[in-house]
Parts: structure tokens; sequence; C-alpha cells
């Protein structure tokens, strides 16, 4: 159980753990954005672009864990 | 994987790949702008004028909601409009073939210290915007609406710059490893969907830091 074998688990867990949370709060997003568009089309464009901005912010949290994942990467000896 | 020595030095400040990609995109823009600029009569008349209306028109009204009023957009779209437009252009020049593999050719945007400096000045932006506006009173909005919440504004003024970078960095540098380990492994056809993905982001990415700084400098200008 060397440091390396630790390293590497940790950085497979992150992303284990972040991408599926992320996925599900973006579909949860994305879904009730369509639901409101098929509500009410004629705001679809406004819709559209507050949809891809708060997809931009859950995608950034997940590539925070990514950026620690590389990180903890480039130690394994 | 990319390479990290410096091309060249004056004095004692090394000069990497995405300083000089930078530099390159710089005067690429200027004269672009330059060329763009030329001849602009108060009704337009060439083509070139009527499309860099519509593109200063439709850019002025994505940014009008995050900012409020149109006034405001408009004060501030030279600072907030360039960053658009480098960051943009930042972000497809790691696409351009060569990036990465010629020696001092590199996405700028994909590098910390270029992502950190661009969050930093954003920051600052907004804090000269508030200061410029208000005076001294500005200093007020660390303890607005409530005394309590004094730790949380100091550490807003450390958080949003490092999160607006890592944001950017971490997408870009992201899908620049994706792509180059797709193309150690498929060397043909394969990689060009992922670099489809990467341009999608790229702008994605882009749009998200102009919003952002527009919502800082509206809520450091604002809220009077």
């Amino acid at each position: 159980m060397n440091i390396n074998m630790v390293l590497a688990i940790c950085a497979a867990l992150i992303i284990t753990l972040a991408a599926p949370v992320t996925a599900w709060a973006q579909g949860k997003a994305a879904g009730k954005a369509f639901d409101a568009m098929a509500r009410q089309p004629q705001i679809s464009n406004d819709l559209r672009a507050l949809l891809v901005l708060s997809l931009a912010f859950m995608e950034a949290l997940c590539i925070f864990g990514l950026l620690i994942a590389f990180m903890l990467l480039s130690k394994i000896a | 994987m990319f390479s990290t020595e410096p091309i060249f030095s004056i004095g004692i400040l090394e000069v990497h790949g995405n300083t000089l990609t930078t530099w390159f995109l710089m005067i690429a823009l200027t004269i672009l702008c330059l060329y763009l600029t030329r001849g602009l009569s108060v009704m337009p008349t060439t083509k070139r004028q009527v499309a860099l209306e519509l593109a200063v028109e439709k850019l002025l009204h994505f940014l009008t909601p995050f900012m409020g009023k149109r006034e405001l957009a408009e004060q501030y779209f030279p600072v907030i409009g360039s960053f658009f437009f480098i960051i943009l252009a930042g972000n497809y020049s790691g696409l351009l073939p060569g990036a990465g593999r010629v020696a001092g050719f590199q996405a700028p945007t994909g590098t910390l210290s270029y992502c950190i400096g661009l969050a930093l000045f954003s920051m600052i932006y907004a804090e000269y915007s508030g200061f410029k506006r208000k005076g001294i009173h500005y200093l007020k909005h660390v303890v607005s609406p409530n005394p309590v919440m004094l730790p949380m504004n100091l550490m807003e003024l450390g958080i949003k710059p490092l999160s607006l970078s890592l944001r950017l960095f971490g997408n870009i540098y992201g899908e620049e490893i994706l792509v180059a380990g797709i193309f150690s492994l498929f060397p043909a056809v394969v990689p060009v969907p992922f670099m489809f993905l990467s341009m999608f982001f790229g702008l994605i990415q882009a749009a998200v830091f102009t919003i952002l700084s527009a919502t800082y400098v509206a809520s450091a200008v604002g809220a009077e």
C-alpha cells in the first residue's frame, strides 16, 4: 500500500464521486428549462441563455475536481 | 506534455509560449479592429460596418440583463467586450494546427498564470469602477446588507478571482488534455468531434467569464 496506489485510487475516486452528482444536477436544470420552454415558447431564447449559463456553473464545479485529479496524477512517481 | 521552457528572456522576465501567442493575438485583434472601423459613417453604407454594428448590438443586448440598464452596459462595454473577444480568441487559438507542438504557440487560456491574470484584472476593474462611481463610500459594501456578513464579503474578495480563473483554466486545459489523449490513441478522424466540443466549450466559457465580470461590475456600481 505505497503512496502511488493511494494517489491513483484518490484521483479516480474524485471523478467517480463528482461526475454523477454534476450530471444529475445538470439534468434536473435542463429538464425544468425544457418544461418552461414547452409551456411558453416565446421566451425560449432567454431561457436558453440562462440554461447554458447555469450548466456552465455546475460544469465548473466538476472541473475543479478534475484539476485536483490531474494534480494528483502528476505526483505519481 | 507541453513544453514549459521559456522561449527567450527579457532581463529577468521569461517569455513562454503562451505570452508569445497572446502578443500575436493582440496584434491580430488590433489589426482586425482597425480594418473594421475604417471609414465609418453615421448611416452605414458598407457591409463591413453593418456586420460590425450587428456584432456590437448583439453583444450589448446580451449583456444588458446582467448589468441592469442599457446605459451601464454601454459605459462598461469597452472592457467587458474586450474580455469576451480576447478570451474567445485565446480559446480558439488552441485548436489551430501546430498549437502546443510548435515552440512558442500555445493557447494562452490553457495556462494558469494567464487565467489568474485575467481574473485579477476583472476583480480589480470591478473594485475600481465601484470606487470611481461612489467614492470612499464604496467601502461600505463589505458590511452591507448586515455587519454579520463581513467575513463572507471579505472571503468573496479572494474566492471570486479564484473561481473565475480556475473555471476558465480547467475547461480549456481539460479539453487540451482530452484531445491530446484521444489523439495519442486515434491519430485520424476520431479527435474531430472532441475538437468541436472544445470549440463549443470555448465559446461558453468566454461568455461565462464575460457575464460574471459584468455581474461583478454591476454589483459594485449599482445597489445604491
